[in-house]
């Protein structure tokens, strides 16, 4: 018979991580619920919704039997996480009932045998990798905000993560801007292995991999995504497609080239969207040398009009783009100064932070 | 092995028959057309039995003289045209010269005819295999009259399809009607077993065709119905169309007439139906009784036997010169007088007056004499209030109500519920769905802000390669410009692959495959396709609903005013985006109905 106990929290931190794979509605009861596994002196708590798996461990010092039990997700968590800080919090399975005391309080929840629990199955031939957790972590960070959401091209909803000898790269694109990422790293692959991650487990695993230090393991299977950190086993299944090939998208032969303040940059458009027309979001860039200018106008005639010193030589230039997808490269670039790459006003622009060039942005223009 | 041979005149017409009769209102509409084409100005119909043991068709025409008749029940012989350039311009109803053969091969038809030259009439009957022609005197005015009786006598298959005598009969009534409605000079009587079903009048002004509007249709048709007159470029186009709320639930009250001859066309259908976009309750008909007069030789009548359908050569021009008629005139509707309120109550929608002396239900009761409880005013804005307070003396005062030239929806009173509004008029109350009204303000204004805009267009970082159909790739290639004009690029693969480039901006986030394909189909078929329009119309419906006030929003009397003159001013200002009426009228005279005032 399961039987544990332990401050409250070390049990938080696993089980919010958790819960958050679990989904609110549910067609199958037992998704709601959450696999609390006891053996070899660990308890380990699992939820998944099919396409998503999250594993966390933790240990603690009175241990009953081994053994197996699913209990509701939802209800556990806003237990715990509404009981006092410094609660020690015991649970028993007693006759398929789950038994959580702490102090003076008592909650009996109802459970579902660990046999209906579904999971997910070993595959041999995985690829392995080991990375720093938060170089993954900025890997994910300056490229998730570019995967499409719900779009028909079901294989843009998620994020592209590219394995070759030396490095891992990260690309994510809704069709109309793209965002791509590289990292070193060391790996066995021969060639080059591609696998789509699909969008909700790429913000499960950044939210997993958090503030945390240390090596990651990352395993790439057939059908399987396994991240393993000290604490946790992420496991999602891959979207069986073929992403476009993003190396014919970047941009080349872009000869105007605009290097401006970021945190001016992000001010300047944030500005200028207020009066953008609400739906097409459309800003205007008139560039020349030494100055960009930025107008947008809206149905009701309203302008606005912006102008920033920016390091630029060369033809004047005028183009069009929606003001939330340079806005949101603003918002994802690290370093100081933005660059910019034009080559005229129809074909896509290259940005990127000014020194450092492992996060690459593409945004298409807009004809206005 | 069976040989060669040529079928008999009989066989050979029962197989024509097939095409052209139909049923009963077949051959009540071939007979009809041809008694209007010897220059008839009153018909008499009768049935009997839904047409299939009698329907006979009178008229005052020009008559068929002695000679002519036997050929009349021949195939292939007309006097209406002879020679191909007569086709190609045909003014006359028929032309084909087949309906009366067609009809006596498959039932026993008498035509008695008298001409003015001859000094009596003659009637001729065909019978046998060969259909041989028998011409024997008889008495008859000037004017041609057939009988056809026991329709389908000899080919029992079709009359097994015959329906009941009242389907049969509401087919002939069908008929009729679109030859009442095309014909308003010729007097029609249409008797059915010896009843009189309509007894129509000619009409030589607008009010008695309004009449027979009504006599034909509704009664309330006329009333309920805007009227159009337009020419433009050779077209000319007159007639009534229902206002949005006068719809049915059946597209049959839809009445097109190409020069005279009752049509259905997609050309027209689709126009019509651009035209009432986003005025129509969803799933409901318009009403329209339309006049298209163009050159005959600009339209091909010789498309179908029966004629339902015709061909335009600028099948173009005839659909927008439709579309711009019919959205105009729809959109010219403001708020005028009671008679187009656009829901008033008919009396019938009024529940019935309590008997005198009958105890009221006791919640009538409560509310008048109880004070509300405190909470029903939470949230009530003070000033709100004080500002209602201000306004209503002077409505009360006896303040003269400006005309109803000036302002239809008269001034507010109050409102209701944090839903209505109510304002009075010089008839009587209006109430106002506010939420309803205020969306289709705002839908108005958003949509003249954006046809402003020039077009916007996103052009893909990562091209769509979708599929289609070789007809559509075709379109697409040949019809880039109108495409670049919508704001989409789109380049062909190959036969059955498209790829698209640039899409509208304002579309980015929905599905741009649907899309491009019905634009493609709209273009290759009309010429030019308002799906872009519709789709955008879709986006700024919806960012005109969260736009708008909502219920429960307290209203000052002057945002109340402000609104109902705004609805004055608007477009479509009837109907919400969905269809729903936004206003409605209860004149003092309901009012009075319903507490037994002066009875």
């Amino acid at each position: 018979m399961i039987k544990f106990s332990v401050p409250r929290e070390s049990l938080l931190r696993p089980l919010q991580l958790v819960t958050g794979v679990v989904e609110r509605r549910q067609t199958l009861p037992v998704l709601a619920n959450l696999l609390v596994v006891l053996k070899d002196n660990q308890i380990s708590l699992t939820g998944t919704d099919l396409e998503v798996e999250l594993v966390g461990r933790f240990s603690s010092d009175s241990l009953g039997a081994e053994g197996e039990i699913t209990i509701p997700a939802k209800k556990l968590m806003d237990i715990v996480k509404s009981l006092p800080d410094d609660a020690v919090i015991s649970l028993a399975i007693d006759d398929a009932k789950a038994v959580l005391t702490s102090g003076r309080s008592r909650f009996t929840l109802t459970t579902l045998p660990a046999s209906d629990f579904p999971s997910v199955e070993d595959e041999p031939d995985t690829l392995r990798f080991t990375i720093e957790q938060q170089v993954l972590k900025k890997l994910i960070d300056a490229t998730s905000f570019a995967m499409a959401q719900q779009d028909v091209r079901y294989y843009l909803n998620g994020m592209l993560l590219e394995l070759t000898q030396d490095r891992v790269r990260t690309v994510a694109t809704d069709g109309h801007r793209l965002a791509l990422s590289t990292a070193a790293v060391t790996s066995d692959v021969s060639d080059k292995r591609q696998v789509i991650v699909p969008r909700k487990g790429i913000l499960e695993l950044a939210r997993l991999l958090g503030e945390g230090s240390g090596e990651v393991e990352v395993a790439l299977g057939n059908n399987h995504i396994r991240v393993r950190t000290p604490g946790f086993t992420f496991t999602s299944k891959l979207v069986d497609g073929k992403f476009p090939d993003y190396e014919r998208v970047l941009p080349r032969g872009g000869d105007k080239k605009v290097i401006a303040d970021r945190a001016e940059l992000k001010s300047v458009f944030g500005r200028a969207a207020i009066l953008s027309n609400e739906k097409y979001r459309g800003v205007r860039l008139v560039l020349e040398t030494g100055n960009l200018q930025v107008l947008a106008n809206n149905p009701e005639q309203e302008e606005a009009e912006e102008n920033l010193a920016v390091d630029y030589e060369g033809d004047n230039l005028e183009v069009g783009f929606n003001v939330n997808y340079l806005l949101d490269v603003f918002n994802h670039v690290q370093g100081e100064q933005v660059q910019f790459l034009m080559a005229d006003s129809n074909s896509s622009a290259l940005l990127q932070d000014a020194e450092d060039s492992s996060a690459l942005y593409v945004v298409m223009p807009m004809r206005l | 092995m069976s040989r060669i041979h040529l079928l008999s005149p009989r066989l050979a017409n029962q197989i024509a028959a097939g095409e052209v009769v139909e049923r009963p209102a077949s051959v009540v509409k071939e007979l009809v057309e041809n008694a209007l084409d010897a220059g008839a100005t009153q018909l008499q119909i009768e049935i009997d039995d839904g047409g299939v043991a009698l329907i006979r068709v009178k008229d005052n025409g020009q008559g068929i003289s002695k000679e002519d008749l036997p050929m009349a029940l021949s195939r292939h012989a007309t006097s209406k045209i002879t020679d191909l350039q007569d086709l190609e311009g045909v003014a006359t109803l028929g032309f084909r010269g087949e309906a009366l053969a067609s009809v006596a091969s498959v039932s026993r038809l008498t035509l008695l005819s008298g001409t003015q030259d001859q000094d009596h009439s003659w009637q001729v009957t065909a019978s046998g295999r060969d259909m041989a022609t028998e011409v024997t005197p008889c008495a008859h005015p000037i004017g041609t009259t057939v009988e056809v009786r026991d329709l389908f006598f000899n080919t029992p298959a079709r009359r097994k399809f015959l329906k009941t005598t009242k389907t049969e009969f509401s087919h002939i009534d069908d008929v009729i009607k679109r030859i009442a409605l095309a014909h308003f000079d010729i007097s029609i009587q249409l008797r059915h077993a010896q009843k009189v079903v309509y007894q129509l009048h000619p009409c030589n002004n607008q009010t008695a065709k309004e009449h027979r509007l009504g006599q034909v249709l509704q009664p309330d048709f006329a009333k309920q119905a805007l009227s159009i007159e337009a020419e433009a470029s050779g077209l000319r186009l007159s007639g009534w169309i229902g206002l949005p709320t006068y719809n049915r639930s059946q597209a049959d009250y839809q009445f097109f007439f190409v020069n005279g001859r009752p049509v259905r066309d997609r050309v027209v259908a689709h126009a019509v139906k651009q035209a009432y976009r986003d005025v129509l309750f969803h799933g409901r008909h318009p009403a329209f009784v339309l006049y298209l007069d163009l050159d005959p030789k600009l339209v091909d009548v010789n498309v179908h036997p029966t004629k339902h359908e015709v061909r335009f050569r600028e099948s173009r021009l005839v659909h927008d010169f439709l579309f711009h008629q019919l959205h105009k005139a729809i959109g010219s509707v403001r708020p005028k007088t009671a008679d187009l309120s656009p829901a008033s109550l008919p009396d019938s929608y009024l529940p019935p007056p309590v008997p005198l002396g009958s105890p009221s239900p006791t919640q009538q009761n409560e509310i008048s004499w109880q004070p509300a409880p405190r909470t029903h005013y939470e949230g009530v804005n003070e000033g709100a209030i004080a500002a209602q307070l201000q306004a209503l003396p002077q409505l009360t005062q006896g303040t003269a109500l400006p005309t109803n030239t000036q302002h239809p929806m008269g001034f507010a009173v109050a409102q209701l519920h944090g839903v209505y509004i109510l304002s009075q008029n010089t008839q009587g109350l209006i109430l106002v769905d506010m939420h309803a009204a205020h969306e289709r303000i705002t839908y108005e204004r958003l949509k003249s802000a954006s046809d402003k805009q020039s077009l916007q267009a996103q052009p893909l970082l990562v091209p769509l390669a979708i599929s289609a159909t070789a007809f559509q790739t075709e379109t697409a290639e040949q019809q880039g410009e109108t495409l670049a004009t919508l704001g989409f690029e789109v380049t062909v693969i190959d036969d059955n692959r498209l790829l698209i480039r640039c899409i509208p901006a304002f579309l980015y986030q929905a599905n741009p495959e649907p899309l491009v394909l019905s634009v493609l189909n709209d273009i290759a078929e009309h010429g030019s396709s308002h799906a872009i329009t519709s789709a955008r119309d879709d986006i700024l419906a919806s960012m005109a609903c969260h736009g708008s006030i909502r219920a429960n929003r307290q209203l000052t009397i002057a945002e109340m005013n402000g609104l109902l003159r705004d609805m004055e001013a608007t477009e479509r200002s009837d109907q919400c985006n969905h269809g729903r009426p936004t206003w409605v009228q209860l004149s003092l005279a309901q009012l009075d109905k319903l507490f037994l005032r002066g009875q």
